[in-house]
């Protein structure tokens, strides 16, 4: 039959029930008859609790109460049964005695010669009697019978013992009278060798102290009526047997690797006789609905019925041997999630280390675990097992001493889910905590050490100190082993930082790390540290630095007290005002605390700052001391004050006008012992009194005005005075007078002229004050216009000014004539330059300007008399003997037939259009500018020629063009087409520009024949003017001379543009001397014949006779040979 | 003439008020925001300091609910009990920069505590102290992820605390 907690604890209460109740009632033998049946079948095991029903015996119970004054004999009846069957339930080893309910109990029973002594009073001898320990079932009422009880009070630190007569009983039941009934107790501890002794009529009590401790205690009783005396046979009473057994300690849970949860637990002591245990749980929020089992013979119980993420409350209890039951644990609590076992590993470098992990989670798979070293590091999957459906395992190797943690998670999606939980690996050897030290704050006995080690380890950092020197601790380190360690006063944690007081700064500190775990410790590589290298001193102090007459900045400063090695120092400066690199400047290192500083300038103040570190040996510069500003030295107070200008400015919000003073700064007033150190303004407006403020060496001073007379003074001060000779000056509201009759600026390049005149009627002023505003600042950069106004003060004699400086040409100067009273009315111009650069331009464009006319009246002259000179004369060709070139009908006669264009026959007759005599001499009929090189200049615009003669000679209209030209590499190995051009006399224009193409082509003179650039040339050789010229010189082969590759390839194109240019109608002639033309020159000259309606002739001839024909070696050996080339020649 | 007899007695009166006048509230939730924000971001460079996986997560929020994990705000009363909870967690944890944001926490908690007082609001003591005690002791051995865990919560509330401020006016 299976007895649950539940039975076990009503059994509990039944028997306390009963027991409570067992001195009053179960009088009689039918509840007697009840409990053994219980008894009995508790013996058996086959006890069923749960028909066991308490309130029966409750009205059992009031039902017998009633018969408790029934008599002793009933008492005893109960006495012995309720003994029996207690007995039965714990087993009794005490001797003569039974335990049963953390009590010892015994029945003595004495004879006592009671009649013989109430017969025999008078012996001397009082009767003994006999006292025996009954057994408890065989009652025996004729005698005198105690029953004895032995219980622990306390802790354990007291037994009483009580031992009470049935007569007692009997006597306030039955009220008879009967003599009185002596016991004496007699206790004895063996162990705590403690006695007590108690005495009392029916009743005795007696009370021994145990000290807490188990001990057997020895009972002796003697009971007396009536003289007659009975001892007890010894009894003795164990105390261990008086308690219930303490409850089993260390309650704890290990899981296994395969996922077992197992439950452990230990006796309290080594020697328990506990027998049986039992184990409960409960989950936190069903507090009272425990779940248990009992658990025989061993100290642990497996339970795999818990579920994850549930907090359980356990509590574990032991039975001793006699059925006593100890109390409950204290509870245990634990939540299952991810177990790691082992939890924590010492290990050594480069050992492999196997970690698992329990997924007390159902729903988390050991497949889908991921292992993370420290948190940061994903460990490769390559190095994980799965154990079963829920354990993971992973190996992993440590290569550095310290610290390391393992987290087992979950792969949920792309996220790891983990748990707080997680492996702690101690991995033994130093390790480098990288541990730096400075003192902070100046402190010379403070030191703070900082190290880098990771955020997971719970660090202590310890130390220890040295009287020596830190370079010979290293071999003292194995003597001192037994001194004690000191630790970081700020304790340990994630603090990465420990702060060292009251230092000794001459001593050494060994400093390191130690991570300490469950099972031992790792530390870190230990740091020498001496102080005095790391300490950084305080800052100088009581500075002081002044700014002497001869530019010398004397600066000293007073070291600090500690630390007392030798000191460098380095200073900085920098100047308040005045100069214009406002950077520190660095002085140092420095051994003296002072410094001479050599300046610039002098009356600077300056802000001084100085450091110091030491000077042999490492260590730290202190903070930067204190600023100081310099005291600038003065021997006396300023002579005069600054000069100064004003700028009104209306403010139109606030209805108010400001006056800002513009001051020049006086930084020397007179001499260099009078240093300026700040302006006093002093302020008189009519009819009210003086009052002045002082300022700092402001550059602007504002302040409104009222628009009354205000007169305003600006006096330098320094320390030692005002001074005595300063400008004042008188604002005026009322109209101003007027003396100024004129005003004039006069720029330059770079300087403005500025003159003026007075009226000559008007007193003349004390000075004058001339203003403009500075257009390099930009008003839209939020410069002010006090800081744009520039100004200067002219003596009252000078009527004029140069100001040189960069001016952009359209400032506007204003001049006032300062009165003592005031200002005069002011007159204003503004000085307008030219641009230097468009002058410069000008210059230029006229200088070449001037350059090309002389090169072109050169170049005609050149022309000229190069033309003359080389043109033949056509009267001395064959083909022109006998002609008269000055008649009319003369050209008719050389071109009789127009479709032979008539010159072209000629040519081919001669078979040699080179073979031209030129002849040098003078031909009578030459024309008169030929023989005095004249140059005939011709104007487009009216078409006359300036000279008369030529005019009368170029009535002829023709003039002939033979042109040549040249294959391009392009049509190379093609044929190719010559022109000869016609062009006709009558149009000037044209003829000049012909003439003008001729002579740059002949200035440019690349007349070899053997350049190959001739490519794309158009091919129209001209006889310009001059040909007409010689033609009418009867000199025909004139024009052969023109005819070299270059200049055709270059006068073509220039002809051509030329032509398109003046709009005129071209009269161009050409002569095809090649019949393998190309198209486009064919459509060229089909468009140009059908501009030319009526004077052009094409004259087709072919010019390869030509070509093969002598001299024409040189153009033939640079040009391909398909290329028809038509060179000049010229025969005599 | 008997204005003074009159206006002494109010200006002692005045006088009187002066001293328990508590923080007016829209400066409660200035001073609330601002250190609420001082500790979020104390918080993000303590939990920075880890360094951990960029797809880490430590601490489900159905996990470990002794720790408060998407607390409702209403009022007063229940932003005090979630605080305390945080600051009794902080408390327990190693001494270190954790310390600095305690301190925060508490100045915060003074805050709270005062507007409570001077709005006559009752507070109760937290209703889960014997089972975050357990839970911190389980876990004293993990407290690296435990204050990250505990930092990481209390930050989520302090910036929903920081949008709903309008709560401290309510008990």
């Amino acid at each position: 039959m299976r007895c649950d907690w539940r039975a076990w604890t009503s059994l509990n209460f039944y028997k306390e029930y009963i027991f409570g109740f067992e001195t009053l009632v179960f009088a009689t033998l039918g509840i007697l008859s009840i409990h053994e049946q219980l008894v009995t079948l508790q013996r058996e095991g086959k006890l069923e609790i749960a028909s066991y029903d308490p309130f029966k015996l409750r009205s059992t119970k009031s039902l017998f109460g009633n018969m408790l004054y029934d008599g002793l004999l009933m008492l005893q009846s109960y006495t012995v049964v309720s003994s029996l069957s207690l007995a039965a339930l714990s087993p009794s080893d005490g001797r003569g005695g039974v335990y049963e309910d953390l009590k010892w109990k015994a029945l003595l029973c004495c004879e006592l010669p009671f009649a013989q002594s109430l017969d025999d009073g008078l012996s001397e001898h009082p009767p003994v009697g006999q006292c025996q320990l009954l057994n408890a079932t065989k009652p025996e009422f004729s005698r005198n019978c105690l029953d004895i009880l032995c219980w622990l009070v306390g802790e354990r630190t007291n037994l009483i013992c009580n031992a009470k007569s049935h007569r007692a009983a009997a006597t306030a039941s039955l009220l008879t009278v009967r003599p009185q009934l002596v016991v004496q107790m007699n206790v004895l501890s063996d162990e705590a060798n403690h006695a007590a002794q108690c005495t009392g009529e029916d009743t005795a009590m007696c009370s021994i102290s145990l000290h807490g401790n188990d001990a057997t205690v020895s009972l002796n009783i003697s009971i007396s009526l009536n003289g007659s005396t009975a001892l007890s046979p010894k009894m003795q009473v164990s105390t261990h047997h008086l308690r219930r057994p303490e409850s089993p300690v260390n309650l704890h849970y290990d899981v296994t690797t395969e996922g077992e949860v197992i439950f452990r637990w230990s006796d309290a002591q080594p020697n328990s006789d506990a027998i049986n245990y039992e184990i409960r749980y409960a989950s936190n929020s069903t507090l009272q609905q425990w779940e248990g089992m009992k658990v025989k013979g061993r100290s642990w119980v497996s339970l795999n019925e818990l579920s994850s993420g549930i907090r359980y409350m356990v509590q574990v209890r032991c039975q001793s041997h006699i059925n006593y039951w100890s109390e409950w644990t204290q509870p245990f609590y634990f939540t299952l999630d991810v177990s790691y076992i082992p939890a924590e590993i010492f290990t050594t470098q480069g050992s492999e280390v196997t970690v698992y992990a329990v997924f007390h989670n159902h729903s988390w798979s050991a497949s889908k675990a991921v292992w993370m070293l420290n948190g940061q590091v994903k460990i490769p999957e390559s190095q994980y097992r799965v154990i079963n459906k829920q354990v993971s395992a992973v190996t992993v190797t440590v290569d550095e001493p310290g610290f390391d943690t393992l987290m087992c998670c979950h792969q949920w999606g792309e996220r790891f889910k983990c748990i707080i939980a997680y492996a702690k690996i101690y991995t033994e050897g130093m390790f480098n905590a990288d541990i730096t030290c400075q003192s902070k704050n100046s402190e010379v006995d403070t030191m703070s050490c900082e190290w880098n080690k990771s955020a997971w380890a719970q660090v202590r950092l310890l130390y220890r100190q040295y009287t020596s020197m830190c370079e010979t601790i290293s071999e003292m380190e194995g003597s001192e082993e037994a001194e004690e360690n000191m630790e970081c006063p700020s304790g340990a944690g994630d603090h990465r930082e420990c702060t060292f007081k009251n230092l000794s700064l001459f001593s050494c500190y060994k400093i390191w790390l130690e991570v300490e775990g469950g099972h031992g410790k790792v530390r870190s590589f230990p740091v020498y540290v001496a102080p005095i290298d790391y300490v950084k001193p305080s800052p100088p102090s009581v500075l002081e630095a002044t700014t002497l007459p001869n530019k010398t900045l004397s600066v000293s400063w007073r070291r600090p007290h500690l630390p007392v090695y030798d000191m460098q120092y380095e200073l900085h400066f920098v100047a308040l005002r005045g100069m214009a690199n406002t950077q520190w400047k660095v002085i140092g290192p420095l051994l003296e605390p002072q410094a001479e500083i050599q300046l610039e300038e002098s009356c600077v103040q300056f802000k001084v700052e100085v450091r110091c570190r030491r000077l042999n040996g490492s260590g730290y510069w202190s903070d930067w001391s204190m600023s100081y500003t310099s005291v600038v030295y003065n021997r006396k107070a300023p002579e005069m004050g600054p000069d100064f200008w004003r700028a009104i400015q209306e403010d139109p919000v606030r209805s108010v006008t400001n006056v800002t003073l513009i001051i020049k700064q006086p930084v020397l007033a007179g001499d260099p012992y009078s240093c300026v150190e700040g302006l006093v303004i002093e302020h008189q407006a009519s009819g009210r009194a003086v009052w002045s403020n002082e300022t700092t060496l402001a550059q602007f001073y504002s302040f409104p005005w009222r628009k009354e007379a205000h007169t305003v003074t600006v006096i330098s001060r320094n320390a030692l005075g005002i001074s005595t000779r300063n400008r004042n000056m008188t604002l005026l509201h009322q109209p101003k007078r007027r003396c100024v009759r004129s005003f004039s600026a006069v720029a330059n390049s770079s300087c403005v002229y500025l003159s003026w005149s007075l009226l000559s009627d008007h007193s003349v002023p004390q000075s004058f004050v001339i203003e403009w505003l500075d257009l390099k600042k930009d008003p839209e950069q939020d410069v002010s216009l006090t800081e744009r106004l520039q100004w200067v003060r002219v003596q009252s004699a000078s009527r004029d000014l140069f100001l040189c400086r960069r001016f952009y040409g359209s400032e506007e100067f204003t001049l006032y004539p300062v009165f003592v009273d005031g200002e005069g009315e002011p007159v204003r111009c503004t000085a307008t330059r030219g641009d230097p650069a468009a002058y410069i331009l000008l210059l230029i464009i006229a200088f070449l300007s001037v350059v090309l006319f002389v090169t072109l009246l050169m170049s005609q002259n050149q022309m000229r008399k190069l033309m003359w000179k080389d043109v033949p004369n056509p009267n001395n060709c064959s083909w022109a003997k006998g002609m008269d070139f000055r008649q009319i009908d003369t050209i008719e006669n050389l071109f009789p037939h127009s479709e032979g264009l008539t010159a072209c026959p000629l040519l081919l007759v001669s078979e040699s259009i080179c073979e031209v005599e030129i002849i040098e001499k003078t031909h009578p009929v030459t024309l008169e500018h030929e023989k005095d090189n004249e140059v005939p200049i011709y104007k487009s615009g009216d078409k006359t020629t300036t000279d008369s003669a030529l005019l009368a000679d170029s009535s002829e209209p023709l003039s002939l063009e033979a042109s040549t030209t040249a294959a391009t590499p392009e049509t190379s190995g093609q044929s190719s087409v010559t022109y000869s051009t016609v062009l006709l006399s009558h149009q000037p224009s044209l003829l000049r520009k012909q003439q003008e193409s001729l002579s740059s082509s002949s200035d440019e003179g690349n007349f070899s024949a053997n350049n190959s650039d001739i490519s794309g040339s158009f091919p129209g050789g001209l006889w310009d003017l001059e040909n007409h010229v010689c033609s009418d010189s009867a000199n025909p082969r004139h024009s052969s001379s023109y005819n070299s590759v270059e200049e055709f390839s270059e006068t073509s194109d220039q002809d051509y543009e030329a032509s398109e240019s003046t709009g005129v109608a071209k009269d161009l002639y050409y002569l095809e001397v090649n019949e393998e033309e190309e198209e486009e020159d064919e459509e060229e000259i089909e468009e140009t014949q059908s501009e030319q309606e009526k004077n052009e002739m094409v004259m087709k001839v072919d010019a390869r006779p030509l070509l093969e024909g002598k001299n024409s070696t040189a153009v033939a050996s640079n040009v391909s040979h398909s290329i028809p080339l038509y060179l000049p020649q010229f025969s005599d | 003439m008997y204005f003074p007899a009159l206006l002494y007695p109010c200006i002692l009166g005045m006088l009187s008020l002066v001293h328990g006048i508590p923080i007016h509230p829209d400066n409660l939730k200035n001073l609330v925001k601002l250190q609420a924000d001082t500790i979020v971001l104390r918080i993000k460079d303590h939990n920075d300091k880890l360094k951990l996986y960029p797809t880490l997560l430590i601490g489900d929020p159905e996990l470990y609910p002794e720790i408060p994990a998407d607390k409702t705000i209403q009022g007063l009363g229940s932003i005090m009990d979630t605080l305390t909870t945080f600051q009794k967690v902080l408390q327990r944890l190693p001494k270190g920069h954790v310390s600095q944001i305690h301190s925060d926490l508490s100045t915060l908690l003074g805050y709270l505590k005062e507007r409570m007082t001077s709005m006559h609001c009752t507070s109760k003591e937290p209703a889960n102290g014997r089972s975050l005690d357990a839970f911190l002791e389980d876990n004293a051995t993990h407290h690296i992820t435990v204050g990250y865990l505990a930092l990481d919560r209390l930050k989520q509330f302090m910036q929903k605390l920081i949008v709903n401020l309008d709560q401290l006016k309510r008990c």
